[in-house]
């Protein structure tokens, strides 16, 4: 990133379901567990990682599987 | 990626408490109230006297504990040695050091001069004071040093041309506001980044956007109420100093600071730079006769004189620059590193102490509990979720008025609150500074105000001309603080909106490598 970019990052309106496609690889912090899946919060976007054994507040590296634009959720496993 | 120990509700419970998981509050608990009946009921802005609610909380905790005691004293132990505490103050202490040294090479001076050189009138005064003080606080950091330096040296002299002196008072609180915000090297600034995992030049490069944001209304409005407010009649006499321009010089070692913390140079080493330069200035301006500053303003061995030792040192080349006699009841160390290195003892002592508190707490379940309320009955969208931490912030600063102490007691709930919803670093810092830093110089008891109306107090002492009845009442300048409003504006609209927002996967902070 360079100099100007430090200044310019964030300089937009960013929406609170970001939306992602399939293949998308992404850092995140795990935000919840559901029974054997690991939950992810991104905004108000949702990304379940089926039989994911991760914890709560771990940052991981995800890959999207599915993804569901209207109503923002979507499938992701780990990268 | 770093383990960050601030956090961690999850990490097994080991202690226990008769009256359950709240009681662990306690520590703190007693703290925020020591805190607001210091602070916000009798207006003393007494750190050290923190330090000591701080203690008694944690020993007020005691007694509640269950079974063995000992567990006890190892989450205090567990919480003091955390790396934000840590870390926190070593940025602190190279940071009062830097401030100081261009401090004694008259940078105030320099402003004040500017000051005075862009002959303003009495309606251009409260605007162009708000960017001066600007510009000094984002040097040196400190909001307050900020108020005290342009309350007795700016506001006087407003004064003298007949500005209206509240909104004068505005207007240096408002600078204040800006640069304990945005530099590198504010408190602040250091506590928002570092309890964020994020590196401070990327905070301090990524808060710009929302600074101008509000500054620039903020300007505006100082013009406008400049020349709309009623100005009162020029007072009439003389004993304000014209400063010197030499001073000006100190923005490069500012610029040196801030230009390396943002190219991403750990802040030791940026402010290290800064400090360097800034010495050999002071040096150099001082051996020109440019600025009454030399060697011994930066550090000074005063011995006692009846060290034969000392008087021989005294008087032999180099070394001699840096050791004074005096009496034997002055004897001690002096000179801007000291007094900027200590200045901060306190503040790191009270930070050591409440985040044990805040582990005890973490331990006992009460901070599980506090924050399982917020996610699952406030902040249940990203956007009530920023909200809560603007909101939350600003409660716990309109209570806890010292604002670097209240923003380290807020600081783990906007982290555990943004990352639950993937906000990035950068962005929870942001808020969380943001609103630490105006609020601290709003509210009639904010430490910020009361510095300022401090120093207002012995200006009649100073200027013969200077009556009482000219001094601010705190009460009446709350709705001129312009730039504190806005900035809390801003980030409402910006929580509201989505205006800046950074999700983890957007960008992420340099977290592990620097600070």
């Amino acid at each position: 990133m360079s100099r100007l970019d430090a200044f310019l990052a964030g300089l937009e309106f960013r929406t609170a379901t970001p939306q992602y496609q399939p293949g998308d690889e992404l850092p995140v912090i795990v935000t919840g567990r559901d029974g054997d899946d690991a939950l992810v919060r991104i905004g108000d976007t949702r990304l379940r990682l089926p039989d994911t054994d991760v914890a709560v507040d771990e940052e991981v590296r995800i890959r999207v599987t599915a993804f569901d634009a209207d109503r923002s959720t979507g499938e992701a496993e780990l990268v | 990626m770093e383990e960050e120990p601030t956090i961690d509700a999850e990490r097994g419970r080991s202690l226990e408490f008769h009256g359950g998981p709240a009681i662990s509050a306690i520590p703190i608990g007693v703290f925020i109230v020591w805190a607001v009946f210091q602070s916000g009921v009798l207006g003393i802005g007494d750190t050290s006297g923190l330090v000591v609610g701080m203690l008694v909380g944690l020993i007020a905790g005691l007694p509640f504990v269950r079974g063995d005691w000992k567990a006890y004293a190892d989450a205090i132990f567990e919480g003091m040695t955390q790396k934000v505490a840590a870390t926190a103050a070593v940025a602190w202490l190279w940071a009062g050091m830097f401030a100081n040294t261009i401090q004694a090479g008259g940078f105030v001076d320099g402003l004040v001069w500017a000051a005075n050189a862009a002959e303003v009138g009495a309606t251009l005064f409260p605007a162009v004071t708000f960017l001066l003080a600007g510009v000094l606080a984002t040097g040196i950091g400190t909001g307050y040093g900020t108020t005290i330096a342009f309350v007795t040296l700016v506001f006087p002299a407003g004064l003298l041309l007949g500005t209206n002196p509240i909104l004068l008072f505005g207007a240096i609180l408002s600078g204040a506001v800006f640069g304990d915000n945005l530099a590198p090297v504010s408190d602040t600034t250091i506590v928002s980044a570092v309890t964020q995992n994020a590196d401070i030049g990327g905070v301090v490069a990524s808060r710009v956007k929302y600074a101008v944001a509000a500054a620039v209304p903020a300007f505006f409005a100082f013009l406008i109420a400049g020349t709309t407010m009623a100005t009162t009649a020029p007072a009439t006499g003389s004993g304000v100093t014209a400063g010197a321009a030499w001073g000006l010089l100190h923005l490069i070692p500012v610029a040196i600071v801030i230009g390396t913390a943002i190219r991403g140079r750990h802040i030791v080493e940026a402010v290290s730079w800064g400090l360097a330069t800034a010495f050999v200035l002071n040096v150099l301006l001082g051996y020109f006769d440019l600025v009454e500053v030399g060697v011994s303003d930066v550090l000074v061995f005063m011995a006692p004189e009846s060290s034969g030792l000392a008087a021989t040192f005294d008087t032999a080349p180099l070394i001699g620059a840096v050791v004074e006699t005096v009496p034997a009841g002055e004897a001690g160390i002096g000179g801007s590193l000291y007094n900027g290195a200590v200045g901060f003892f306190p503040l790191i002592v009270l930070t050591l102490l409440i985040v044990a508190g805040a582990q005890i707490m973490r331990r006992g379940g009460g901070f599980e509990a506090l924050q399982n309320w917020l996610l699952e009955r406030v902040a249940t969208t990203v956007r009530r979720a920023e909200v809560t931490m603007v909101l939350g912030t600003a409660m716990v600063n309109a209570m806890v008025t010292i604002n670097t102490a209240a923003e380290i007691a807020i600081a783990p709930y906007v982290r555990t609150l943004g990352r639950r919803f993937n906000i990035n670093g950068y962005r929870r810092a942001n808020i969380l500074d943001a609103n630490t830093s105006a609020l601290g110089y709003i509210f009639p008891w904010g430490g910020g105000v009361l510095a300022g109306y401090s120093a207002m107090q012995t200006l009649p002492d100073e200027y013969a001309w200077f009556t009482a009845d000219m001094i601010v009442n705190p009460a009446a300048v709350f709705p001129y603080v312009f730039h504190g409003w806005f900035l809390v504006a801003v980030f409402l609209f910006a929580a509201v909106t989505g205006f800046g927002r950074e999700y983890v996967s957007d960008r992420e902070s340099e977290e592990v490598s620097r600070v």
